[in-house]
């Protein structure tokens, strides 16, 4: 019984990493821009939010410091990408570089040391209560239930239910008829991409505040290139992106259990699991379900950049 | 009378060089700006790199053992991408190259006449097993090579210092995480320097002559510049993929076999050294160019060298990777903005 109290909690907490770099990437490929820095946004916002509670205790300010850096950088990738329409995945590349070796060599004072201030865990009257279930959900931070629930929902309900949502997939569909229908392209794709940018920052603030608790060099780990593959294997959907991060978190809580409770397989092997998980993931879809090809297919202009003036 | 930037689809050869150079050192103009701000004296330090790095025999040889690995991990991505496509799962390839190598180096005696090229070939086949699902993934599946040749890396890297730590330790004891020493090496050509430099631009030079001269290069040209075409001239697409993604895998496995029989002796956790990343670096600089990535190796070897002068002065080693992004995103930008030409506004019906 402890036993699944602690793989679902450990899973609800690895997951919220993911899912929350996931919405931000699923933000940026649905107006069409493939950002490949995730993990280096994620390692900057994994520093910015240590850095911050080490001089304010407060979780929350350090999680809005790792949202706003990681809004800073986005503005930078996007302006390259969209304003320059300079090549999409070297500027993906060339952020996940520079935001890792910048955090690794501002971040040296920082390694090894517990976060300073956490995200305290808030118990909710008589539902914590329940055996099992209680303490994994409803024992938690209260940034989890954001996660989970009113950011994925609120992402959905703007994609797929308004005209603004529905703007916004035409640019990432077919920029030049999206153009031609009066739509702004460029601010579109600009500001969308700088605001999952800032979320890829916020997951990173969220893996050092509530989930390690601490900072080291590497302690991103490919979380952010994880999170990238999600939101293929999700179709590119906020809801179920949300539904594979949580499956993640628990192949990733499987992986610490075994290795607490001595299971007898090596913990390099356990520790694998995340990333040949999301190999397995990403490719057994399209080979098993030749037919749901439609359901997976990215945005039609992916990866295009937007030149007006050479449709 | 007005000016606006028009758009030109082709870039003459010399306004995407100046380009390329000015993007660079606006890059390490940027990187000197913030060593000024932290303190240090950019002139000094710039002027103690290129002294140590080319100033002495010795530190040119350093700087060759730099340069060999990533010629090669700078070809395999340079390979893939003449056909369109991004390995950048060469770490994990070169990681895994190292490891088959291992396997049958511990097993070889110091004077074996067979333990050299038998590594080489075992080194090759790991890198190229090591890509051959993403291979098929990509050939048969459409599954976007990128995040499946990456998401490897960190697989090889675990299994690599799970067994230098574990079955394979050195099990006379002394070290803690690598393997015992391999008992075959490369042939020396200087102090530190081996025959892997020589050998990694024969195959530089290897790589350049059979896409550029050989009916397999073509189609994989073709192929990459237009697979629609290629198909409909009668181009075998999806077996030139596979080929070309394989052979890239056995380059980067190369890379990691020489690394070990030649400058690391031991399988240790970290033997990759971030070569595979720099590499896709080095083709970038290159522009696919298989030649140029000798060129594009020995500036990612002189950034690395300057990586070492900058931890003598308390600088981490990982702002190099900073300073490599900085410089691939100006790279990026800068290979866009030379499409650009300024040219005047004329008015129509006055």
């Amino acid at each position: 019984m402890d036993l699944i109290t602690g793989i679902l909690s450990t899973a609800l907490l690895a997951g919220g990493v993911l899912a929350l770099a996931a919405l931000g990437e699923v933000l940026a490929e649905r107006v069409g821009v493939v950002n490949l820095g995730v993990e280096g946004l994620m390692s900057l916002g994994a520093l910015t939010g240590i850095a911050t509670v080490a001089a304010v205790p407060s979780p929350a300010l350090g999680f809005a410091a790792a949202l706003g850096v990681g809004f800073a950088f986005g503005c930078v990738f996007a302006a390259a990408t969209v304003l320059l329409r300079a090549n999409q995945v070297l500027c993906g590349l060339a952020l996940t570089l520079l935001g890792s070796g910048l955090a690794a060599t501002l971040g040296r004072s920082y390694a090894g040391a517990p976060a300073a201030a956490v995200f305290p865990q808030v118990a909710v009257p008589g539902l914590a209560d329940i055996p099992v279930l209680g303490p994994a959900l409803f024992s938690q931070n209260v940034l989890l239930y954001a996660i989970y629930i009113a950011l994925p929902v609120g992402l959905h309900l703007l994609l797929f239910r308004t005209r603004h949502g529905l703007n916004l997939r035409a640019v990432g569909e077919s920029p030049a008829a999206a153009d031609a229908a009066g739509i702004p392209v460029a601010a579109i794709r600009f500001w969308y991409v700088a605001l999952g940018s800032s979320l890829a920052g916020g997951a990173g603030a969220y893996l050092t505040l509530a989930f390690v608790p601490s900072w080291s060099e590497g302690v991103v780990a490919g979380r952010g290139w994880i999170a990238v593959a999600l939101v293929i294997f999700a179709g590119f959907r906020p809801l179920t992106a949300v539904a594979a991060a949580l499956l993640f978190g628990v192949i990733t809580a499987l992986g610490f259990v075994g290795q607490a409770r001595g299971w007898p397989v090596a913990p390099a092997i356990l520790s694998m699991l995340p990333y040949l998980g999301t190999v397995a993931f990403i490719i057994l879809p399209v080979v098993a379900w030749r037919r749901l090809r439609g359901w997976f297919a990215a945005p039609a202009a992916l990866g295009l950049p937007y030149h007006r003036d050479v449709r | 009378m007005s000016w606006r930037f028009q758009r030109v689809p082709t870039v003459p050869a010399g306004a995407a060089l100046a380009g390329r150079v000015g993007a660079i050192l606006a890059a390490l103009a940027c990187v000197a700006a913030v060593l000024s701000l932290a303190g240090l004296a950019p002139a000094r330090l710039g002027a103690e790199v290129i002294g140590s790095a080319f100033g002495s025999v010795a530190g040119l040889e350093d700087l060759g053992l730099l340069v060999t690995p990533l010629i090669l991990t700078g070809i395999a991505v340079a390979l893939t991408q003449r056909i369109g496509l991004w390995n950048i799962g060469g770490e994990g390839q070169f990681n895994a190259g190292a490891l088959a190598a291992t396997a049958v180096g511990l097993h070889a005696g110091g004077d074996d006449a067979w333990a050299l090229p038998l590594m080489t070939l075992a080194g090759a086949a790991g890198g190229a097993a090591w890509i051959l699902v993403p291979t098929l993934a990509r050939a048969f599946a459409g599954v976007s090579e990128l995040i499946t040749t990456l998401l490897l890396n960190f697989v090889a890297a675990l299994l690599v210092a799970w067994l230098c730590t574990g079955p394979w330790r050195d099990p006379s004891g002394r070290a803690l995480a690598t393997t015992a020493r391999i008992p075959a090496e490369l042939p020396p050509l200087g102090d530190t320097l081996h025959w892997g430099l020589p050998a990694a631009i024969a195959v530089a030079i290897l790589a350049a002559g059979l896409l550029a001269f050989t009916r397999f290069g073509y189609e994989v040209r073709v192929a990459g510049a237009n697979p629609g075409a290629a198909l409909y001239a009668g181009i075998p697409v999806r077996a030139r993929i596979v080929a070309v993604m394989l052979l890239s895998g056995a380059v980067a496995g190369l890379a990691g076999t020489i690394e070990l029989a030649g400058t690391v002796h031991r399988l240790q956790g970290g033997i990759s050294n971030n070569y595979g990343y720099l590499g896709i670096m080095v083709a970038v600089l290159a522009r696919g160019s298989c030649l140029g990535v000798i060129a594009g190796a020995v500036l990612m070897a002189a950034l690395l060298n300057a990586g070492i002068v900058l931890q003598t002065q308390g600088v981490n080693t990982s702002t190099v990777l900073a300073i490599t992004g900085l410089i691939l995103l100006f790279t990026a930008v800068g290979d866009e903005i030379v499409h650009y030409r300024p040219v005047r506004r004329t008015r129509i019906l006055g």
